[in-house]
Order: structure tokens, then C-alpha cells, then sequence
């Protein structure tokens, strides 16, 4: 799980924002889209005749236009619901009266219509699933006929290099259907940037796919191979687009078959190739190219307390693992940690090692590992705050790093470390004093903004909920030790106490603090009718 | 009709007929800078231009960033073009000051030196001196608007700096530009931004401060005290400390460990409220005779030398209290992190291609003018928060800095920029304590630890000793190590 910031547009946004509030990626191409009209004024847009050979049938018999109205969670007023933002994206129909989209074309929604061709309906849907780790969910609509007349999609394999495959959504440039062809350009592992944090397998294909597409189904020989998701601004690189491939698909499906999405499951581990020769000999391993080594163990990993840095990763469930970190499955060589990709929670992996020069057997029960998170975006989640005497502090994780910009090299190292360190296991959340709502009890505190809280009267605070238990009591005196040099923040409870009230209504602070990271919105299953 | 501000008089030299000769000359530096990426070479030689300030005793003023990594310094008059070498006689870096010296002092001949003006005050007005190619003058004129504490280059400790509005013109020797004023040297050119049209000078008070340490036998530098504050405008921190009486002073949130003020015996959360008479208000200001208010570090940068008693007055836990403070130069190499290293070849040990140095602020600067966000992150945070996170001080960082590939290296090639811990199990605090390390392998294994991932690299003793020749000569390393 690395971390990279690389120049990726997410494709739902495609400008149709009812608040402009919000700095959204600017819609894509500054040059005009090449209109099929002539240049003269056409008397209408006339409907594209449709008969030619077409080798994936009528798509639109499975697909469907997706309007999302969405609040994106405002980290700097994090009490407030959020600017309201709209967007449109693709979805297809499968099995079992479901749609597959995107996770980033329902993210964060508050309001989701679905529209096919030749209905005037919208129809109003709801999220069943959301995968934001590998950036794919299920809504559906409970209108009874709505999938009468739809034909679901089959999914096919991973399909060849070069071989023409055929993407379908509702990308800017025009109301309607579009289609774009292209061939298999690459098929490799991608940071997923809906996360940010997650990377999996990805298909690169050179059809045209802009932003619209997102969720749309890429066909070949009539069967889906990949959902179109991301791809490179115009000025970063052009015609790069990537699909989610089925293998990436199928796992998400079957996660879900007991209700409930868990996500990936990870060791938790990093490790370094073994090709060094001495580095081999010192470590009494044969010159048989295999084996890489353990570097780093995270503690709220899996494999804490069973691997240990230094042990030698020989084998991955018999799979033998090779010096260069590469595994053979189905005939391909891959990175190992692709092994424990198809697995699910609570799976089981089979290791074989080599610790002090024997050879050991060891088993993990794999898990999702919670430290990461904090790196990558999060969606459907309201902030976490504190407001109290006026200052805010929040957890520290991506979204308050994007809203904030941050140049404090502790916030930054607190947040580049907080695995690779284990920052977590002291401070489970980072807290820090982000903002400052001036007030007379707080007009000298200025300076202390972006300190991160160590403890208060003594007693370290771990967590987000701690800091607000110990604000809830009435010592004569709060004071704030931040981690660091630097003074103390002293904070008088009666001020505070006396000031909540002026604080909140000067600055329409809705609720002083949020605790929980509960859904944004848990849609009743009966409001799906319009 | 009476002027609202009292009028100085003309900042102007006199007209060119009666002028003597000006107390300037053209000072041409060549340097080279030593390579931090390739630590056993130099770079390409630059070369300078600037005037120098003539003093008393045959003595030439400039800038220390001016002489930095010199090779070769001469001094040029302005009116004949004659020129001859001179030596750098001392240099602080610090407070950016240089002392040169031409090898025969006859050829100062016929210069009157300038005296220092040493009575800058916010308003007045400064003339910049420079040199047409002809050797005239260009006098520019500008207005003194704030006398305050700031960072220099090195940005090592704050020094008295006059912030001036001035439209400087470019000029080829545009480096150490004097401040004149009545004739007299006010200040030297510290910085100039062309856009806003400010321009930092290095005052005279600091000048003099530099001339009379270098009167002495031997150069001591500007004193240090070793704490840092914060003001105690806030009631509620004034209370936790415990203070009584008026509001006043400066609470100490650090103490630098082996330095003045912890050897009197400071302590975190104490209150500073006088340094010897002059009492320090809540934002650390004392009032100047000169300027005014002005923070209280300037009673030590300015008026005290290395060695120097001074009196401190705090109030610990509301108690009055006095300490004694003997004041010292704080060196860069007295840095876990060196802030700078100028004129010296960095040290470093290559072993079988992988090249370990020791952590610099120099080093870090290599990434440029944005090295704070360009530089290895993990080496920025360890050199900003160097006296929290190594507070008993007096070691080294070691780092593998990058790695050559080569036989030995396989498979190493992509590590750079990791912080070694042990070396063959010993810990590692210093590159002679590596150097020293090294020569005792672990059955024949060379084993180096480090803080990050890879956590631990190893290297065959014999190979590394067989292979060291062709290492050198591929790369074109003269040595494979430099220790100090």
C-alpha cells in the first residue's frame, strides 16, 4: 500500500454543479469536443441511426444514466452538511436486478436518479454496496418493472493486449449514449485514486473515456470486461484510460454475498527484494533466486507477532516466491502480495519462511488493517471534530490534508509516518488544533494553531473521543501540553462555559462536535419511489 | 517653514570636485563549491562581484556569502584597475561578515577608510553606493522603515537588521553594496528584493560588533544563550506559570541542553523578565535607548561577547530569581544537524558503492532554493526538530545518502537516503565511528542497519577490499573516504 500523488482526473464530474462553491476538477478538455455536426446550424441533433454490426448487441437494453446530487463533506466547517454538487455517470445492469457503477459516481450522494433509453422516467435509486477501495458498488431501484425490459450484462475474462474492446457511457459532448473503441494497451497494477490508496490490477485501454463515462460498462465480444473509471487529465498524458478488470469485479461480488462488504485484506507488511548476493549468504539462503525480506511488521497488521523484520518470505500458499518479489499464478508472473488480493477476511494464508537460517511454516488470518486508512480519501462519513473555547480539532487523515494544505513538517511527517512508524499505536487519531474561532477567551491562542494534542492535565489523550470526555469535565484549569517545544495551552472551563453559547451563534457552529464516523445517510428502503 | 521631521542632513556624497578618493574597491571572487552528491569532488568555479567597504588598518569589508568556498580573492581599485590577491582574514558566516586583507597593504594607499555611522534610526535615509564600469559613482537613496530583529542567511540565531525602501539599480558588482550615510558606513547590503523594493542591511552595530570581536586574539563569534520563548500576552499561561506583579517577561518553552542558560540552570516554564537593567515586556521586547522597543535579543547579539557574564531575571513558580549567565559562541559543529559548512570538504566513507555522510543543512541545500519542500522529507524533519528529538545532543546523524551500483551493490541500487543505525552491531554516531565499524565484520559480513526500510543491508568484507580499485575507477573517486 504506497501512497502516491500522480495527476489523476476522476471522470464523474462533468461540470453540472448547482453550487459552485466547491473547487472541482474544471471539466476536462479546454478544447472544444470535436461536434459530429456540420458547422452550419443543424436543424436538430437527428438521432444516430442505429443498425450497423454490433458486436456487443443493444447496450442499451443494460445501460443507464446515473444523476448523483452530492455533499461533499466540508473539513474546514466540518458541522455544516457540505456543498452541494451534481454529476452524471454510466451503470449497467447485472444479475439479480442490481446496477453496477462506480464508488466515486455515488460517493457522498444525497440523491440518486437512474434514467434509460427510451423511458421519460427518472427513477429514483439507492446504494446497496460501496467499494471505495476498489472504486466499484451496486445501487438499484425498487420500482417494480424498472427491470422488466433490461437485459443484464454477463462478465468475461481479462482480455487480450491489442485486442479492440468497446466502452460505453454518458460522457460530456452530448445527452445520449456514446460509444468509443479502443484496444488493450496494458494490463498492470494502479493506484486506485478514488482512494488514493489502494492500488490493484487495472486494465489500460485506449478508447476515448472522459468524464461521464465513469461506471460505464467496456465490452468485448458482448461480454463486460472492465468498468471505465480513471484516467489522465489532457494536459498530464493523453488517451491513458483504465478499466476496472473482472478479476477486481468478481471479488468485489463476492464479498459482498454475505451482506456486507469488508474490503481488502493486507499483511501488512513491506519487504525488500533479495538479489544481493552477500546480503543472500549472510542470511545462509541457497543461490536459488527465491525469497524476499521482511523489513517492516505493522503492529495492527495481521502478521504482528507471527512474522518478524528479518524473517525471509520463502513461499505464499506454495506459491514459491522469487528474489525479485514476483509469484506465478495462472501462468503470470505477479508481485506476491496479489496472493492475499483474491483473498477475503478472515481468510487464511499459508507462509513458509526462513528465520535464523531454518525453515518455518507459519499461518495468518488475513484482516483489513485500519492505519492505512487514515492516508487514503474517505467517503459517506461525516468529520470528526471538537469545538471547544472556539478551537477545532480534528483527526488528522488525507481529506483534513487536502482541505487544510498543511506545510507543518510535524503535521506532515505525523501523517507520511503514521504506519511506517507506528504513530497510531500512541496516538491512534492525530489530533490537531486546526483552526481557531476568535473570541475574547481565545484572542492570545493564535500561535498554537496546528499544534497536535500530546495530553491535557497530565493524562495523554489517544483519541478524539478522549479529548472531548476530558473537555466535558471542570478542573480549575485545562492545560494542553502539544507535542513539542512550546508553551502549554491554558484553558479556563467557566470561560469556555461562558463564551459556548457567543461562539456558536456568531460562528452558526450546528454542533460542537461529531464523534462518530456514522454514514452521512441511511436511505430507507421505502423512499425509492419518486 | 518648519519640516514636521527633523531634516538630516544630505545623505550625498560631496560634489566629484572636492571628493577624495572613494574608500571602495571592487572585490572579484572565484570559488568552487564542494559537490554534497559526489562529496570527493568540487563543482564548476563560480565567480563574483562586489565592492568592499576599505576600514581602518588596510582592511576590506564584505559579505561572508560573498567568500564562501573562495578560491581566489582580489581586490580591484576603481578609478586605475589595478588589482591585487587578498586573504580573507575571518569570516562569520553567521552574521554574513568578511574581513579581507591585500597581500601588500600600500595598495589601500591613498583611500581614506570609512567610519562606521552606528545612530540608524527608523526615517532616516541611507544612500546605496555602487560603480559604473568607469568607475563613477551610482548613489542611490533610500528610507530606513523598520530597525528589527530578523534572520539572516544562515539563519542561525536573529541579528539587528535595517529594513530600507530603496529602487536599487542592477549593477555588475552587486553583492556587498554599502549604506552610506554622511559619508560614514551605516550598513552593508543583506538582501534586496527587486519586486517590492526592500532592501535588509546588515547594521552597524553588528559591524562593529564583528570588528571588535575580531580585535581580539582569537575570533569568538556572536554569543548564544540557548533558550527559546514565547510571549506571555495570554492571562491563562501567565497564571499556569504562576506569575505575579505586573504583566511581564517571556516564558522559556526550551532549553537547549550544554549551552549558557542551561548551565545557569534555566528551566522550561520559567519567566524572563530582565536581562541585567532592561526589563522585557510580555512580547519580549526591553526599550532601546535607539530604536525603541525592540526584542530583547538584540541586548545579546548586539552588546555582549562569548565569555561575557549576563544577568538574567526570572521568575520561576512566582518567585523572583537571578542567573548568572556566561555567555558562549554556540559553533556549528556544537549542531546535532551542522547548519552550515563552508570552505570545508564534507566528509564521507564509500563502501563498496553505497556512500554514507553525515546529515547537513548543507547537504539539504543541494535540492535548491525550495529544499524544505524538496529535500528527502524525512532528513527536513530531522533537522528542523534536531534539539527535541536528540536533546543529549553531541552525536551525528549517519546517513546512506545513495548508492553506486556495482558488484557489491546488486540489488541495493534503489536505496538512498536512510538513516544508519549499527554498523556490525555497534551504534553509530558519528562517519569515524562507521569508519571504525567497518573494520570488524561479522563473519566476514559487513552488516549495516538502518532506520528505515531495508532495516538491514550486508556486504562481503573480502569482495568489498578486492573490488574498492575498480570502484574508484569507474566513478572517478580519488578516496573512498574523507573523515574529518
Amino acid at each position: 500500500m504506497k501512497r502516491a500523488i500522480i495527476f489523476v482526473w476522476l471522470l464523474l464530474l462533468c461540470g453540472r454543479h448547482l453550487d459552485a462553491q466547491q473547487d472541482t476538477p474544471p471539466p476536462f478538455p479546454t478544447q472544444p469536443i470535436p461536434s459530429a455536426k456540420p458547422s452550419a446550424p443543424a436543424p436538430a441533433v437527428v438521432p444516430v441511426p442505429v443498425t450497423p454490426p454490433r458486436p456487443n448487441g443493444k447496450i442499451q437494453n443494460s445501460l443507464v444514466r446515473i444523476t448523483v446530487t452530492e455533499a461533499e463533506p466540508d473539513y474546514k466547517a466540518p458541522w455544516n452538511a457540505g456543498a452541494i454538487q451534481r454529476g452524471v455517470g454510466a451503470g449497467f445492469v447485472i444479475d439479480g436486478s442490481r446496477i453496477m457503477t462506480n464508488a466515486h459516481v455515488v460517493s457522498n450522494s444525497r440523491y440518486l436518479t437512474v434514467e434509460r433509453d427510451g423511458d421519460p422516467n427518472k427513477y429514483r435509486a439507492t446504494v446497496q454496496f460501496v467499494a471505495h477501495d476498489c472504486d466499484l458498488a451496486l445501487i438499484t431501484v425498487s420500482a417494480p418493472d424498472f427491470f422488466k425490459n433490461m437485459t443484464p450484462l454477463k462478465f468475461g475474462g481479462i482480455p487480450e493486449l491489442e485486442s479492440t474492446v468497446s466502452a460505453y457511457g454518458y460522457p460530456i459532448g452530448g445527452e445520449r449514449m456514446s460509444v468509443t473503441a479502443g484496444i488493450v494497451s496494458r494490463i498492470d497494477f494502479q493506484l486506485y485514486t478514488h482512494s488514493s490508496i489502494d492500488s490493484h490490477l487495472a486494465i489500460q485501454i485506449s478508447a476515448q473515456i472522459n468524464p461521464g463515462n465513469s461506471g460505464g460498462p467496456v465490452m468485448q465480444n458482448g461480454k463486460v470486461i472492465g468498468v471505465a473509471f480513471q484516467g489522465y487529465s489532457g494536459d498530464v498524458a493523453q488517451g491513458v484510460a483504465y478499466m476496472v478488470p473482472t478479476p477486481v469485479i468478481r471479488r468485489f461480488l463476492k464479498d459482498i454475498e454475505d451482506g456486507h462488504y469488508n474490503g481488502y485484506v493486507d499483511l501488512a507488511i513491506s519487504y525488500s527484494k533479495l538479489q544481493n548476493p552477500a546480503q543472500r549468504k549472510f542470511l545462509g539462503l541457497k543461490d536459488d533466486d527465491r525469497g524476499v525480506l521482511v523489513t517492516t511488521v505493522v503492529a495492527a497488521g495481521p502478521c504482528a507477532k507471527i512474522l518478524r523484520e528479518g524473517d525471509v518470505l520463502l513461499a505464499m500458499d506454495d506459491h514459491p516466491i522469487a528474489s525479485d518479489s514476483n509469484v506465478e499464478l495462472e501462468g503470470e508472473r505477479v508481485e506476491f502480495p496479489e496472493v492475499v488480493e483474491r483473498k477475503f477476511k478472515s481468510d487464511k494464508v499459508k507462509l513458509n519462511i526462513w528465520r535464523d537460517k531454518q525453515p518455518m511454516t507459519v499461518n495468518v488470518e488475513l484482516n483489513t488493517v485500519w492505519p492505512y486508512r487514515i492516508q487514503g480519501h474517505r467517503y459517506d462519513v461525516r468529520p470528526r471534530y471538537v469545538v471547544y473555547g472556539g478551537l477545532l480539532f480534528q483527526p488528522l487523515n488525507l481529506d483534513l490534508i487536502d482541505a487544510y494544505q498543511p506545510t507543518d513538517l510535524r503535521i506532515r511527517h505525523f501523517f507520511d509516518y503514521f504506519v511506517v512508524e507506528q504513530i497510531y499505536l500512541e496516538h491512534p487519531d492525530v489530533i490537531v488544533l486546526t483552526n481557531i474561532l476568535p473570541d475574547p477567551i481565545n484572542t492570545y491562542l493564535a500561535a498554537y494553531r496546528g499544534g497536535i494534542v500530546d495530553e491535557i492535565n497530565g493524562k495523554k489523550i489517544r483519541t478524539l473521543e478522549e479529548l472531548a470526555k476530558t473537555f466535558s469535565e471542570t478542573p480549575d484549569r485545562f492545560v494542553v501540553k502539544l507535542i513539542g517545544e512550546g508553551p502549554p495551552l491554558v484553558l479556563d472551563p467557566k470561560q469556555v462555559e461562558a463564551a459556548r453559547e457567543r461562539i456558536k451563534t456568531r460562528y452558526n457552529v450546528l454542533r460542537e462536535q461529531n464523534l462518530e464516523e456514522q454514514a452521512a445517510e441511511k436511505t430507507p428502503q421505502d423512499q425509492n419511489k419518486i | 517653514m518648519a519640516p514636521v521631521f527633523a531634516k538630516k542632513e544630505p545623505a550625498l556624497p560631496a560634489p566629484a570636485g572636492v571628493q577624495k578618493q572613494l574608500s571602495l574597491v571592487r572585490v572579484n571572487v572565484t570559488g568552487q563549491p564542494y559537490d554534497y552528491f559526489r562529496p570527493w569532488q568540487k563543482k564548476a568555479p563560480f565567480s563574483k562581484r562586489a565592492l568592499g567597504a576599505v576600514l581602518p588598518q588596510g582592511r576590506v569589508l564584505v559579505t561572508a556569502d560573498l567568500v564562501a568556498n573562495e578560491n581566489y580573492v582580489e581586490l580591484e581599485r576603481a578609478e586605475s584597475g589595478e588589482k591585487i590577491a587578498a586573504k580573507v582574514e575571518v569570516v562569520d558566516y553567521e552574521a554574513n561578515l568578511a574581513l579581507l586583507e591585500p597581500v601588500e597593504k600600500k595598495f589601500l594607499d591613498g583611500l581614506s577608510p570609512l567610519e562606521l555611522a552606528l545612530d540608524t534610526v527608523v526615517g532616516d535615509r541611507l544612500s546605496a553606493w555602487q560603480l559604473e564600469p568607469t568607475g563613477a559613482l551610482v548613489v542611490t537613496e533610500g528610507l530606513v522603515t523598520t530597525v528589527q530583529m530578523m534572520h539572516y542567511p544562515m539563519d542561525v540565531g536573529q541579528f539587528l537588521t535595517y529594513r530600507m525602501s530603496i529602487a536599487m539599480q542592477y549593477r555588475e558588482n552587486s553583492y556587498t553594496v554599502p549604506l552610506v550615510k554622511n559619508n560614514k558606513l551605516a550598513g552593508l547590503l543583506l538582501r534586496y528584493d527587486s519586486r517590492s523594493q526592500l532592501l535588509d542591511a546588515i547594521p552597524a552595530p553588528v559591524i562593529t560588533h564583528f570588528l571588535k570581536d575580531v580585535q581580539t586574539e582569537h575570533y569568538r563569534g556572536f554569543p548564544s544563550v540557548g533558550f527559546s520563548f514565547f510571549p506571555t500576552r495570554d492571562p491563562q499561561l501567565r497564571s499556569f506559570a504562576g506569575e505575579t506583579g505586573k504583566p511581564a517577561g517571556v516564558y522559556v518553552t526550551s532549553v537547549e541542553p550544554n549551552m549558557p542558560a542551561a548551565k545557569a540552570g534555566l528551566q522550561v516554564g520559567d519567566i524572563v523578565t530582565a536581562i541585567g537593567n532592561n526589563e522585557i515586556d510580555q512580547t519580549g521586547n526591553y526599550v532601546d535607548p535607539l530604536y525603541g522597543k525592540i526584542e530583547f535579543t538584540n541586548l545579546i547579539t548586539s552588546h555582549t561577547y562569548a565569555g561575557d557574564a549576563l544577568a538574567l531575571k526570572i521568575q520561576r513558580d512566582g518567585k523572583p530569581m537571578q542567573l548568572n549567565v556566561t555567555l558562549d559562541h554556540r559553533s556549528a559543529q556544537d549542531y546535532v544537524v551542522p547548519p552550515y559548512n563552508l570552505d570545508q570538504p564534507p566528509a564521507y566513507y564509500v563502501l563498496g558503492g553505497l556512500i554514507f555522510q553525515e546529515l547537513s543543512r548543507q547537504y539539504l541545500k543541494e535540492w535548491g532554493g525550495n529544499w524544505l519542500r524538496e529535500a528527502p522529507q524525512r532528513f527536513v524533519y530531522l533537522d528542523h526538530f534536531q534539539s527535541e528529538l536528540f536533546p543529549e545532543g553531541r552525536h551525528r546523524i549517519v546517513i546512506l545518502s545513495q548508492v553506486l551500483p556495482a558488484n557489491n551493490t546488486i540489488g541495493y541500487e534503489d536505496f538512498a537516503y536512510l538513516t544508519v543505525t549499527k554498523v556490525n552491531g555497534r551504534e553509530i554516531n558519528s562517519l569515524g565511528n562507521l569508519a571504525e565499524a567497518v573494520q570488524h565484520p561479522i563473519n566476514g559480513f559487513i552488516k549495516i542497519e538502518t532506520e528505515e526500510d531495508p532495516k538491514q543491508i550486508e556486504l562481503e568484507a573480502a569482495q568489498v577490499a578486492a573490488e574498492a580499485p575498480a570502484l574508484q575507477e569507474s566513478y572517478g573517486i580519488p578516496s573512498l573516504q574523507r573523515l574529518e
